[in-house]
């Protein structure tokens, strides 16, 4: 018995004939319908597929090829066997012509027509096999177009540059960023551009175009399209291999590093200005150091002393600057660890002064507090406010005058608290007020000679109170004094 | 001929306090006199006054450009001209300033007759004022 049922259709005018194909095939498995005369035959085997149809060659209405060719039209795998009295070469050949898959002399065997029957399925088996196969390759086609579109319009709207040329070096692709990064508009397809290319990038091109063995490794290069830094790209190019392995071209992908250029530049400014200001006060230690195991220089112990005291105070300037560095780092890395609590900004001033006291003393200066009552609290790290209010304290401290004031006056208003902290000092000049809280800057003239900072202090100040989203504003008069005013939001 | 027959006095002038302590004393024990001042004003002053025999300015004082301008300044005199002039900084290449006194150019903008780098080497500013009288 058959697994799968074959569906076949048995054509012919002659009665016995058709009812003993049909029982003979439905015993063997088969699932038979019959047409007794040609118009049927074509009713029946055009409205469904069947997987083989035998069909009597001679009927009275019409003839059995003509089934035959009407059958193929619609249903083309369906396999049609011609069986005929009148066996001939010549009907033979007009009926495989037509799309028959044989033909059978009448009268038949049974077993003569089902081994018939059993090459017809192979053969209608292979043609649906290769139907399907025609056809799951033409839907793999499409994807591929699919595929292939999806992947141009990736590469068109991405920012960077893809720009790729075959082995004779003429551009075979491209994308807008690449034109607009390399200034190449109206470029054509398989132009050849070596000239119209920076020469870095024609370079390495041609390194892989003239070399003798596939250059395997990609190479990059940093290009400064604009002066002053206004446009920097990096071009990292990269083979393009055949299956066999041989260059099938290059790519070339433009990406635009101009802002990384410039945090670069402006880390390695800081950096040097961080060396800098380190080199000055070990200079400083050194050179006295030197001087004391000189051999040749004699000094008295008095003078031994005092140098030692000098290098013990620019060492201390020295960790000062290191602290406020790592300050600064930890901010920036925001690693600091934060504790957020409630606290009363009165304290925080009270307990600072009398960490003060001493330097507030040495210098005769009067402090006038004037906070407003009932001050909100603020939510903020203890050990930043509280660096906050030493760094600038201590600033209207050393920048004061002898028996100057200083006025601290606590208010709210909005959403702020306001801390004011004013001192009678030296004051600043416009410019130098312009580069207050700039990195290391501090301003120098002949008051300032003998006041160390580290020129971080309220670069910190600065950082701390805008990561509250809070801000600072600095008024001076030279000559006169400088007022701080902090603007602290209150946490609602 | 020695140097000490040329050069007697130095001007030393610095805004760093320690480092003009350090260089004063240097270079009193090799056995110069030394005058020295804190500042570009201070330092043209002395310069006037001592009429010194050889100048080592720090290029960077209060303004930023005033170790320039006091050279500049002590080089238009006549007794200016005649003396040899240094410049000391730890501004180098690395710190991100760009100059030296290698081309006839550059030597006519910046008017010193050589730079030293801090800290300084007593022997390296002897051997450059030696250099200088051709000693």
């Amino acid at each position: 018995m058959l697994e799968i049922k074959p569906n076949i259709l048995i054509v012919d005018d002659e009665r016995g004939l058709r009812i003993g194909t049909q029982r003979l095939l439905e015993e063997e498995g088969y699932e038979v319908t019959t047409a007794e005369n040609g118009y049927e035959g074509i009713a029946l085997g055009t409205s469904c597929e069947f997987d083989a149809a035998i069909i009597d060659m001679k009927m009275p209405d019409i003839d059995g090829l003509d089934v035959l060719s009407a059958i193929k039209k619609v249903f083309p795998n369906t396999i049609c066997i011609i069986a005929t009295a009148f066996a001939s070469y010549e009907t033979a050949i007009e009926a495989t012509r037509l799309g028959a898959f044989s033909y059978i002399p009448k009268p038949f065997t049974p077993d003569e027509l089902i081994y018939q029957l059993k090459l017809a399925y192979k053969q209608r088996t292979l043609l649906k096999e290769a139907e399907n196969l025609k056809k799951e390759r033409e839907e793999q086609l499409l994807e591929i177009a699919n595929e292939k579109s999806r992947l141009n319009t990736i590469i068109k709207s991405i920012s960077d540059g893809v720009l790729v040329f075959n082995k004779e070096g003429k551009v075979v692709y491209y994308n807008s960023s690449a034109i607009k990064y390399l200034d190449l508009p109206g470029i054509q397809i398989g132009e050849y551009i070596p000239e119209k290319i920076p020469q870095q990038i024609s370079k390495i091109l041609n390194k892989y175009l003239n070399s003798e063995n596939i250059i395997e490794k990609s190479y990059a290069s940093q290009i400064e399209l604009q002066p002053n830094g206004q446009l920097f790209i990096e071009a990292v190019c990269s083979p393009i291999k055949n299956p066999d392995k041989t260059l099938a071209g290059v790519v070339v992908v433009i990406r635009n590093i101009t802002e990384l250029k410039k945090v670069d530049l402006i880390k390695s400014q800081f950096v040097s200005m961080v060396a800098h200001e380190l080199k000055t006060p070990m200079a400083a230690v050194q050179g006295f150091l030197n001087i004391m195991l000189d051999g040749q220089i004699p000094l008295t112990y008095e003078k031994q002393q005092e140098y030692l005291s000098r290098s013990v105070v620019r060492l201390k300037s020295l960790l000062d600057l290191v602290n406020d560095l790592l300050d600064i780092s930890r901010m920036e890395l925001k690693t600091k660890q934060r504790e957020i609590v409630e606290i009363d900004i009165a304290e925080v001033i009270k307990s600072t002064l009398l960490i003060l006291e001493l330097d507030i003393q040495k210098k005769g200066i009067t402090v006038v507090q004037n906070f407003s009552e009932k001050l909100p609290v603020i939510k903020t790290d203890m050990n930043e406010i509280t660096r906050v209010i030493t760094n600038i304290l201590s600033n209207a401290i050393k920048y004061n005058t002898d028996k100057g004031e200083i006025k601290i006056v606590l208010t709210t208003a909005q959403n702020y608290l306001i801390i004011k902290i004013s001192d009678t000092g030296i004051g600043m000049k416009p410019e130098e007020l312009k580069n207050l809280f700039q990195e290391f800057f501090r301003a120098k003239n002949e008051k300032t000679r003998n006041i160390s900072g580290t020129g971080l202090g309220l670069t910190i100040v600065k950082r701390i109170i805008e990561s509250y989203n809070g801000k600072i504003e600095v008024d001076s008069q030279y000559g006169k004094g400088t007022t701080f005013t902090i603007f602290y939001p209150i946490n609602t | 001929m020695e140097l000490k027959d040329k050069v007697k006095k130095v001007l030393i002038v610095d805004d760093d306090l320690d480092l003009l302590e350090q260089n004063k004393t240097l270079m009193e024990s090799k056995g110069f006199t030394v005058i020295t001042a804190d500042s570009g004003k201070l330092g043209f002053e002395m310069f006037q006054k001592e009429k010194p025999d050889a100048a080592i300015v720090d290029l960077i004082m209060e303004e930023m450009d005033s170790g320039f301008v006091l050279c500049h300044k002590i080089k238009k005199t006549d007794h200016g001209k005649k003396i040899p002039v240094f410049m000391l900084t730890s501004a180098t290449y690395e710190t991100g300033f760009k100059f030296n006194s290698s081309t006839s150019e550059e030597k006519d903008w910046i008017k010193c007759d050589g730079f030293l780098n801090k800290p300084v080497v007593v022997e390296e500013l002897l051997s450059k004022l030696e250099n200088y009288f051709g000693l």
